[in-house]
């Protein structure tokens, strides 16, 4: 039985053994309906650390930041509810000037806002912004997946994330959580390098003692440029293709400071306000790596908008999100509902739950596919290293390429049950004996296991 | 330029030279060769990664502290006046490493590679590194201090930070212009103004945030409403620095970097001269009113002709010779009471404060496996036993004071410098060092899957069990299976024995190594207490000393009055009165100078 179906089942049980108590069954009944929802991610850190901005680079527009909890989720038409002191209230959304815009107007204190918003963006995951002010605890009981941006380590980031998996449950599956290093660009001083040298700093705090067990992975992202290059303007591209035309070292010159580049004198006829605009949108940094770009051949505003999602580290954000996240909606989605099972068990206790606790903690202990997930990170951070050859296969049969069998066994037609089941058997003999290798050092044998338990487990779905 | 205060010094100690008292000359001999050796120490810091370093390197002009977009530096960087530029690295050496009294050695390193050796980390034994580099603006004594990043309150390059603070003059305050200050920002601001009140804070990297005057104007305002009078600069070290290299003015000029230096020869150098020329004139005032005593008194009893009143001023002279002895025994005996309810005290202290830890350490490995987690928990017991030393000997040196104050109201007579200017040793930094790590044998991770295995009577699954749970940190696998959630049963019952030694095994070394610290430490801080009471001893018996030499120089010259003849007093009268007359006039340069408030008692 799959992990989700386990958990299914149990919570179901559950609902039996609490159906005197109208507060628990309330309880469970809501973790059954967010079963089926898509994944929740939300989007936390401390204050202008930039959330709302990646929340705009992941749904690709430019909405004006609630004060509250702002959900953003697909839906059939643009609408939004806001949850005030005197209950849910519809509310309007416009666009005004290209950006969307959700009139909360009279309503001063919105504690949480939903907004449904159509987009191809939202259709596996609703994205969450957080205010600054939720802890850690708020945010991870309201989503499924967090991302979590900080600048460099510091104190408070550590508490933050450690708080997150103080619960045993969630110790043993730290799975739910990617670390962004925001603002890249400005970790970088705005200097040309500056993203690959915060990319090199995400390196380094993949592997870092103290962040490697509290998360999947550690990204690099530059929100601004992200929002930018995806809302780009027609008339934002013909004056960046404009400053682009000067002479490099006369371009660089008004590009030292930004007071400079908002001066008065000039060499391109942009007015003011226009450069002005472009700082705001694109921050200094952007405006020289654009520059830089359009030289380097990306002058079509097509190919300088792919160039900028991928350094601005979008591209590798929503690959993750997708590995780690909306692929894996079925076993987050249990680890949710196991969580929220665990705490109706504390909080009322009974001996007709004594099975469901044990079932809970076999649950737990056995999951399969959480060693999926952290093997899959291992893997991909470079903490566990497998020998060349063996590597690319490993990942692929965790299921980092997709977690169907099709995808895990990299299969590029459809095979028939006999081919697979022989293809898997072939497999299986050449891990079960990685897992024993006496080459291999402990890290790598168990490395090994898990692969082994993978084919395992795909051996068995083919009945 | 002449420093004014410099002659009115040597013209008071002109004076106690001609006036018989080698004693106050050479006190104020003392005064005058520290006074013209300042160094001024201006301490930078800051959160991680606010652009210290670089700031630095922009007011040298000189890339001497290593900068870059990862956390850099970790230890602090000294940059001072040198004719010729030279550089060296400090370590301390590996063999013996207690917290005072640590040797060092100094290992030259060309001033080009000093940046790189530093960040290279050749990490634990280099304890800072020393710049000398010949600029106009460092040769007022000005040392600039590059210092590790403030972000984690307990960490050991932070408490090296604030130790540090202890011997600054002044500090820069750096946060960059992409944000406002932070409320831990404000916090730190407010926790250095207590030890330094001068602080400025420095707005960097202007040249790469639009926003930066929005930020500057809301932390004018957040300091307003802190109520902090910190004057706040916006600079950009990048432009500064390319400036330099191109040798643009008016880039300098748009670095902002002219007012930031304007403001740290006003507010610091200048201020730090008028801070000299307060203790000269104090001492100096001191000094006079002392000369003057005698001369007065010699002066009243000229006047008088009665033989009677003349004996009485001899009398009274020696009344006040015996009771200054009297008195002197009280306060010698107040500092050696107090000193040793210090010693006592201090020691108390970081006894409760190890077993604090020691406590902590017990209660984790009740359930903790040592195996998972050890490093993290070095960390941890380094950190915490780093905490509890520093504040321990910061309340030693808060305490000194303390002792210094009661033992100057026990003291016979008030004079304005009756404190000491300083009762630290001057080389407190050099003091404190890092603590060695606990020294026991790593648990193997094939240890730990033994342990699994063996116990185990699946074998497969135990070990499918153990794997999942190997490495991650410090997990408590007992939470996981026996709390009042899970009644099931779980790994603990098979590892049980080993596990049980294991506990034991860490508790001993931790219990072991706070022992080592305690003593270590506790040692250091009685020799430390030693030296204070020493160096107060020493001045107070100077100024007994001195206080007698005034008294018994009254009575002599009541004597001689008594004996000379009228035309040999009508003389000496006279010269009194010119002696008089002069030391009146040093004393109002001296007040000119910004010393004593109080009065001389005498008009020319
Ligand atoms: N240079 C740069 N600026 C950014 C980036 N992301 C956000 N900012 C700016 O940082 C400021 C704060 O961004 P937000 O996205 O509103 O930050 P937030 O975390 O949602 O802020 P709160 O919700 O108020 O806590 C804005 O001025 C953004 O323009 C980035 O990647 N680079
Ligand atoms: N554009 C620009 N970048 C700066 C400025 N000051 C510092 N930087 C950059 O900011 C980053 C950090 O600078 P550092 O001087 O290393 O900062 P720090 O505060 O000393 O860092 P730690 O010592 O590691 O805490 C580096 O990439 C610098 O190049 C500035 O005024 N302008
Ligand atoms: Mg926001
Ligand atoms: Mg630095």
């Amino acid at each position: 039985m799959s992990l989700e179906a386990k958990v299914w089942a149990l919570l179901n049980e559950a609902l039996i053994v609490y159906r005197d108590s109208p507060r628990a069954t309330g309880w469970l009944r809501n973790q059954l309906a967010r079963f089926g929802e898509p994944v929740r991610i939300a989007v936390a850190g401390s204050q202008r650390i930039g959330k709302s901005t990646v929340v705009n680079a992941l749904i690709g527009e430019e909405f004006t930041a609630g004060s509250g909890f702002t959900w953003y989720r697909d839906g059939v038409r643009a609408r939004a509810t806001a949850f005030t002191p005197s209950g849910p209230q519809e509310v309007p959304v416009v666009r005004r000037e290209g950006r969307p815009h959700v009139e909360i107007g009279m309503w001063d204190q919105v504690d949480r806002l939903i907004v449904d918003w159509p987009t191809r963006s939202l259709r596996d995951a609703t994205i969450i912004d957080t205010p600054p002010t939720a802890t850690s605890d708020q945010v991870y009981r309201e989503a499924d997946a967090v991302l979590y941006l900080m600048r460099h380590l510091q104190d408070v980031d550590l508490r933050y994330l450690q708080a997150a998996h103080e619960n045993p449950i969630a110790r043993v599956s730290p799975i739910n959580t990617v670390v962004l290093l925001a603002k890249a660009d400005e970790i970088g001083a705005g200097r040309i390098d500056a993203l690959s040298s915060t990319k090199q700093i995400a390196r380094r705090y993949r592997r870092e003692v103290r962040v490697e067990p509290l998360c999947q992975n550690v990204i690099a992202v530059a929100g601004l440029i992200a929002v930018a290059a995806r809302t780009m303007k027609p008339e934002e591209f013909t004056a960046l293709t404009a400053l682009a035309a000067l002479p490099r070292t006369e371009l660089e010159d008004h590009l030292l400071s930004v007071d400079r580049f908002v001066g008065n004198d000039f060499p391109v006829a942009l007015a003011p306000s226009v450069r002005q605009g472009l700082l705001e949108r694109y921050g200094i940094f952007g405006v020289r790596l654009t520059a830089t770009l359009i030289r380097q051949g990306f002058d079509t505003q097509v190919k300088l908008v792919t160039q900028l999602v991928q350094r601005s580290g979008l591209g590798e954000l929503r690959d993750s999100i997708a590995q780690y996240f909306t692929d894996r909606r079925e076993v987050l989605k249990a680890r949710s509902a196991l969580l929220a099972l665990e705490v109706v068990l504390r909080a009322e206790p009974k001996p007709a739950a004594r099975k469901i606790v044990m079932d809970l903690e076999r649950i737990v202990s056995s999951a399969h596919d959480v060693r999926e997930l952290r093997l899959l990170a291992a893997l991909q951070g470079g903490r566990t290293r497998l020998p060349a050859a063996l590597e690319p296969e490993a990942s692929r049969l965790v299921g980092g390429l997709g977690t169907a069998t099709q995808a895990r066994l990299g299969l590029e037609y459809e095979a028939d049950e006999t081919e697979q089941r022989y293809l898997i058997a072939d497999l299986l003999a050449r891990w079960r004996e990685q897992a024993a290798n006496p080459v291999l050092d402990q890290d790598q044998r168990r490395a090994a296991t898990v692969v082994v338990r993978s084919c395992e487990g795909m051996l068995s779905g083919l009945g | 330029m002449a420093v004014p205060w410099l002659d009115v010094l040597d013209e008071t100690i002109g004076a106690c030279t001609t006036l018989n008292r080698p004693d106050l000359a050479e006190r104020l001999r003392e005064k005058r060769a520290r006074q013209l050796d300042p160094k001024l120490r201006v301490l930078v810091i800051g959160e991680a990664k606010q652009g210290k370093s670089q700031l630095v390197n922009a007011l040298v002009n000189a890339p001497v502290c290593a900068v870059g977009d990862d956390i850099t530096t970790t230890v602090p960087t000294f940059v001072q006046h040198a004719e010729t530029p030279s550089a060296a690295l400090v370590r301390s050496s590996a063999a013996r490493r207690a917290i005072t009294d640590t040797p060092t050695e100094r290992v030259p390193v060309a001033i080009d590679q000093v940046a790189k050796e530093v960040s290279a980390g050749h990490s634990g034994e280099v304890v800072r590194a020393e710049v000398g580099i010949p600029r106009a603006l460092l040769t007022s004594g000005l040392v600039l201090i590059d210092t590790p990043g403030v972000g984690d309150l307990r960490s050991a390059h932070t408490t090296s930070t604030f130790t540090a603070l202890l011997q600054a003059d002044a500090v820069l305050l750096v946060s960059d212009a992409t944000n406002e200050l932070t409320s831990t920002e404000l916090e730190l601001l407010k926790q250095v103004m207590t030890s330094c009140p001068n602080v400025t804070v420095v707005l960097t990297k202007t040249d790469i945030c639009p926003q930066w005057r929005r930020v500057l104007e809301a932390n004018q305002a957040q300091l307003a409403r802190a109520g902090v009078s910190a004057k706040v600069f916006a600079v950009s070290s990048a432009l500064r620095l390319r400036a330099a290299q191109t040798g643009d003015k008016s880039l300098n000029v748009e670095s902002g970097f002219p007012d930031l230096l304007a403001c740290v020869q006003r507010d610091i150098v200048a201020a730090a001269d008028q801070l000299a020329r307060r203790v000269v004139a104090v001492s100096a005032a001191s000094a006079i009113q002392q000369l003057v005593a005698p001369l007065r008194q010699e002066l009243t009893v000229q006047n008088t002709k009665r033989t009677e009143d003349t004996i009485g001023a001899l009398h009274e002279a020696q009344r006040r010779v015996d009771e200054l002895r009297r008195r002197s025994a009280r306060w010698q005996t107040v500092l050696a009471d107090e000193m040793a309810d210090l010693v006592s005290d201090i020691e108390f202290d970081l006894r409760d404060r190890t077993r604090k830890i020691l406590r902590e350490v017990d209660k984790t490995f009740d359930d903790a496996d040592p195996a998972k987690g050890w490093d993290e928990f070095e960390r941890w017991l380094e950190d915490n036993l780093t905490e509890a030393g520093t504040k321990n000997f910061a309340w030693l040196l808060d305490r000194s004071e303390w002792v210094a104050e009661k033992v100057a109201k026990s003291f016979p007579v008030y004079r304005e410098d009756l404190l000491p200017g300083s009762i630290f040793p001057e080389d407190v930094l050099e003091r404190i060092s890092t603590i060695e790590r606990p020294n026991i044998e790593k648990f193997t991770i094939s240890q730990k899957l033994f342990t699994g295995l063996r116990g185990s009577y699946g074998g497969v699954l135990m070990f499918g069990l153990v794997t999942s749970l190997a490495g991650m940190p410090l997990i408590n696998v007992v939470s996981l299976g026996a709390g009042a959630l899970f009644g099931g049963k779980s790994i603990k019952d098979e590892g049980d024995a080993r596990l049980k030694r294991r506990q034991a095994a860490a508790k001993n070394a931790a219990q072991r190594h706070v022992d080592d610290f305690f003593i270590k430490f506790s040692k250091d801080c009685r020799d430390a207490a030693r030296h204070v009471q020493v160096s107060l001893r020493n001045h107070f018996s100077t100024l007994a000393e001195e206080l007698q030499e005034t008294l018994l120089e009254s009575a002599r010259s009541a004597r001689r009055a008594v004996q000379d003849d009228a035309t040999k007093r009508e003389r000496r009268t006279l010269e009194v009165r010119q002696e008089l007359d002069k030391l009146v006039e040093l004393y109002k340069k001296v007040q000119v100078l910004g010393g004593s408030q109080v009065a001389l008692g005498i008009t020319a």
